[in-house]
Order: structure tokens, then C-alpha cells, then sequence
């Protein structure tokens, strides 16, 4: 942990092992072994040219990322939800209806920020433009599922830090899910620090590095955490479903 | 006869190879056919054999990437299974650039593609071109954070081509909207395809395009349709 920061902001850098980024999963991911939506017609196993590739690029991947994730514990009574929005601090949430009805019951909000950086995103542009498609979209693919796990991990941290004050969280919501628009980024990005863990935003909100997470987490102590929100997702084909759950660790 | 059979056999093995993304003759993938001469080796043969460079193209490659878009819509296959077999079609296909460059092969037309300003997506895009590329197509990538104007000129510069935009973003899909209206204003009978997460067939309605794809089979396909040239 780097530490907490001004107003009441807290920064980390775990290393690649605190994080869970395995084969098994990523493969899943990738779409082989039954992954992908419940119409499957096909369950596939996994290419070894597929698989081996995964192992041969996943030793590569600690000396490829610069992570930094944080998030802050805004204070508490500048947090109201309505039906289908929230505001915090004074800045205005169309979150729609799905992701407000879930931190409806937060004593107060934690904005937060996850990040590889670019060497990964780098390294797939390389791939690809030289001639190796194959090694540089699983590249992408797992440095997309590493943000994630960051996120995860994050996600247990805040957990941590709220726990003493008899706290519980929600799960992790971000602008471009669930009915909130990707174009709240900047009034997210607003609530932390400027270029809070190195992460920028673009006119059109996307985060630079592109390989960074961003959204919020309700705190309180009525509120919980379910064990997968793809139930209330929109997104039906997205490749993190677990209509067929993926493995967990004890599995893979 | 024996050359008709003959002739077969090398298209045959040579659309497998697409198929199964099998490279050359070096490449281990896929383990069942090790040590096998792959796309590389099997199209120079054909050539080598008298085997038209057109029936190089349209019976055995453009085949081979045409039952891979569809095993990859019907989920029997995934991305990285299409990049292979998009590898072993790019093999085959230094072969055949001499004959593209000589004009004595032709492409079916010329696709202009790009991921629209604001958005710095790039794979997806990728992996629609190289599908589009394997069913005989020319594809120009312009990149990512394309504006109107880089479109534009290079609608200029291919008379005649397709387009197809790119985003990834709902804040970027927009953008689409404004590429779509410049490019229509400028040259009325291009033809429009859209495609990214977020872009929906009744977004592409509303925009003016002319097409719209979940998948790079759906983009091939509005191709081979609507893209061609009278």
C-alpha cells in the first residue's frame, strides 16, 4: 500500500501475484471450454496452440505493468439516491434505475480508479501490427482480465477499510453498465484527485491508460454485496457472464 | 483426369488449412497435422501446378474464411481460432500478391475502414478486416480516432469503396453519426457499414448507414450483397 492521500483518498500497487490471473480462466474467458453465452452450441476445448500461448505470456505480464488503483471515501451525508440517479458532493449520477436501487441503502460512496498502464496495450498494438494477430489478442485479453482482478482486489481493500466502522460494500458499479452512461466518467473523474493514479479521461471518456477500471462502491451498514450481478446486467453477450459461472480458485 | 483430381486435392487441403489455421509446414497448430505442409507451402504448389490464381482464391481461401465466419457466429469457434485461420490465409495470400499487382487478379472491391474520432478501439476492427480480407476483399485501414475528413479523403482515393466505421463507446457512436452525414453529403452512393458493442441495426437506421454487422461474417456478407459495384 502506498497509503492514505489528502481528503481521504487511499493508493495502492499490489504486484501481479496478489492477483488472481489464471490459464483455466483465462481460457473461459477466451470462450473455450463451454464459456460464452447459454445458446452454445458447441463446447470447444481449448487449442493447444491457444493455451500455450497463455503460458508463455503470463510470465511476461509482471514486468509489462505499472498497476496503481485507489479509491476515496467521500463524506458521509453528501450521498442522496433517488429512484434512477444519485448525487454526491454536489455532482448529479443518471446511474438509471437498476444501478441506484442497489446503493439506495449507502451511508456514503467510494469513487475509485484501477489501472495497469499502457506497456500491455503497447505490446498487443506490436503483435498485431507485426504480423502475430493470435499472441497479440490474447495479450489484450489478459491484460484486460489483470484490470479486472485489480479492480477485484480493490474491491476486497475497501472492504477492509470499512469493515472496522461495522460497514459493509455493495458490488462495483461503472458508467457504460446497467443503463449509466460512459459520459458520466467526467463527473465520476470529478469526486478524485486530478489524473488520480496516473488515469486521464478523453472529450469522449475513455480512460487512458485504456487498460483502467473506474466506478463506485456503496458503503454502509445495511448494504451487501452480491456474488454476481450478471442477473441485473443488460450486456448479454459480454464475455465476463456467469450464466455458466467461471471457475473459482478452489475449481481451477 | 488425374490432374482434375489432383487439382482438387491441393484446393481441397488448401481451404483445410484456412480453416484449421494451419500456417506451414513449421507451424505445430493444430497438433493432428504436425509436420504437414500448411497455406504457405500448399499455395505455391497450387500456382506451381498451373492452378489459376483465381481458383486459388475463390475455391479454396475465400471458401476456407467463409466457413470460418460462419463456425464463428455459430460459436462453434472464437477470436483467437479466427485469427489463426486469418494467419494461415495471410500466407497463402503473399502468393497471390504478385497476381494483384500485375491486375491479373482483382479484388471483389475496396473497403475503407476505421474506428471513428474519439475512440482508440482497434481490435474488433481488426478482426472484421482480416475476415473481410479472406473473402477477397482490399482493405485500407485508416486506424483509430479516425475523423470525417481522413474518411473522406480516403473515399476520395478509392472510388467506388465501401466504408466501414468502427466504435466501441457510446459516447464515440455518435461520432458515426457525423462521419456518416459528411460521407453521404460528399459521395451519395458509397455504401455505409457499422459495427461495435454498443451500435445497434436500428442505431445504423437512424444514422443513414447502409448496413449494420454483430459479426464479420454479417459484414462479409452485406459486402458480397450491397458493396459490389454494378
Amino acid at each position: 500500500m502506498i497509503g492514505p492521500t489528502a481528503n481521504d483518498t487511499y493508493v495502492f500497487s499490489p504486484s501481479f501475484s496478489d492477483l488472481t490471473v489464471r490459464r483455466e480462466l483465462l481460457e473461459k474467458i477466451l470462450g473455450y471450454k463451454g464459456g460464452g453465452p447459454p445458446d452454445h452450441a458447441v463446447r470447444a476445448g481449448t487449442p493447444a496452440a491457444v493455451s500455450n500461448l497463455i503460458e508463455e505470456i503470463l510470465p511476461e505480464v509482471p514486468s509489462r505493468i505499472s498497476v496503481r488503483c485507489g479509491f476515496r471515501i467521500l463524506p458521509v451525508g453528501s450521498v442522496s439516491v433517488a429512484s434512477d440517479s444519485l448525487s454526491c458532493n454536489g455532482v448529479r449520477f443518471t446511474t438509471g434505475a437498476i444501478i441506484a436501487k442497489r446503493l439506495r441503502a449507502s451511508t456514503t460512496l467510494a469513487p475509485f480508479v484501477a489501472t495497469i498502464g499502457s506497456q500491455m496495450e503497447d505490446w498487443s498494438r506490436e503483435l498485431m501490427a507485426g504480423g502475430d494477430p493470435v499472441k497479440g489478442f490474447i495479450v489484450d485479453a489478459i491484460a484486460s482480465e489483470t484490470v479486472e482482478q485489480v479492480a477485484e482486489w480493490l474491491e476486497k481493500r475497501v472492504a477492509e477499510h470499512v469493515k472496522p466502522r461495522g460497514w459493509n460494500i455493495t458490488n462495483r458499479y461503472s458508467p457504460g453498465y446497467c443503463g449509466w452512461s460512459v459520459a458520466e466518467q467526467h463527473e465520476l473523474f470529478s469526486l478524485l484527485p486530478e489524473r488520480f493514479c496516473g488515469v486521464s479521461l478523453t472529450v469522449s471518456s475513455l480512460m487512458i491508460p485504456i487498460k483502467s477500471v473506474s466506478g463506485v462502491i456503496g458503503l454502509g451498514p445495511t448494504v451487501k454485496r452480491d456474488a454476481s450481478i450478471c442477473s441485473i446486467c443488460d450486456l448479454k453477450d459480454c464475455f465476463r457472464r456467469q450464466d455458466d459461472p467461471l471457475p473459482t480458485v478452489e475449481e481451477a | 483426369m488425374e490432374n482434375t483430381v489432383s487439382t482438387n486435392e491441393i484446393l481441397d487441403s488448401l481451404q483445410r488449412c484456412i480453416e484449421r489455421g494451419k500456417v506451414n509446414n513449421k507451424s505445430p497448430h493444430p497438433p493432428d497435422m504436425k509436420g504437414q505442409d500448411g497455406a504457405d507451402e500448399l499455395a505455391r504448389k497450387a500456382l506451381d501446378t498451373g492452378i489459376p490464381p483465381q481458383d486459388v482464391l475463390s475455391k479454396a481461401l475465400v471458401i476456407g474464411m467463409q466457413h470460418v465466419g460462419e463456425r464463428f457466429r455459430n460459436k462453434e469457434i472464437f477470436v483467437p481460432d479466427v485469427l489463426m485461420s486469418a494467419k494461415a490465409m495471410s500466407a497463402a495470400m503473399e502468393h497471390l500478391k504478385p497476381f494483384f499487382e500485375s491486375n491479373a487478379l482483382k479484388h471483389r472491391g475496396t473497403v475503407v475502414m476505421g474506428t471513428v474520432l474519439g475512440d482508440l478501439h482497434d481490435i474488433g476492427k481488426k478482426i472484421v478486416s482480416m475476415v473481410i480480407e479472406g473473402a477477397g476483399w482490399e482493405v485500407v485501414d485508416l486506424g483509430t480516432d479516425v475523423s470525417p475528413e481522413k474518411f473522406l479523403n480516403a473515399v476520395a482515393q478509392h472510388p467506388g469503396c465501401v466504408v466501414g466505421l468502427s466504435a466501441l463507446l457510446t459516447t464515440t457512436m455518435i461520432n458515426m453519426e457525423t462521419t456518416v452525414r459528411h460521407i453521404k453529403a460528399q459521395h451519395p452512393g458509397t455504401k455505409i457499414i457499422v459495427g461495435g458493442a454498443p451500435v445497434t441495426h436500428d442505431f445504423a437506421s437512424k444514422i443513414g448507414a447502409d448496413g449494420y454487422s454483430p459479426d464479420p461474417q454479417g459484414a462479409v456478407e452485406f459486402l458480397n450483397t450491397r458493396g459490389l459495384q454494378s
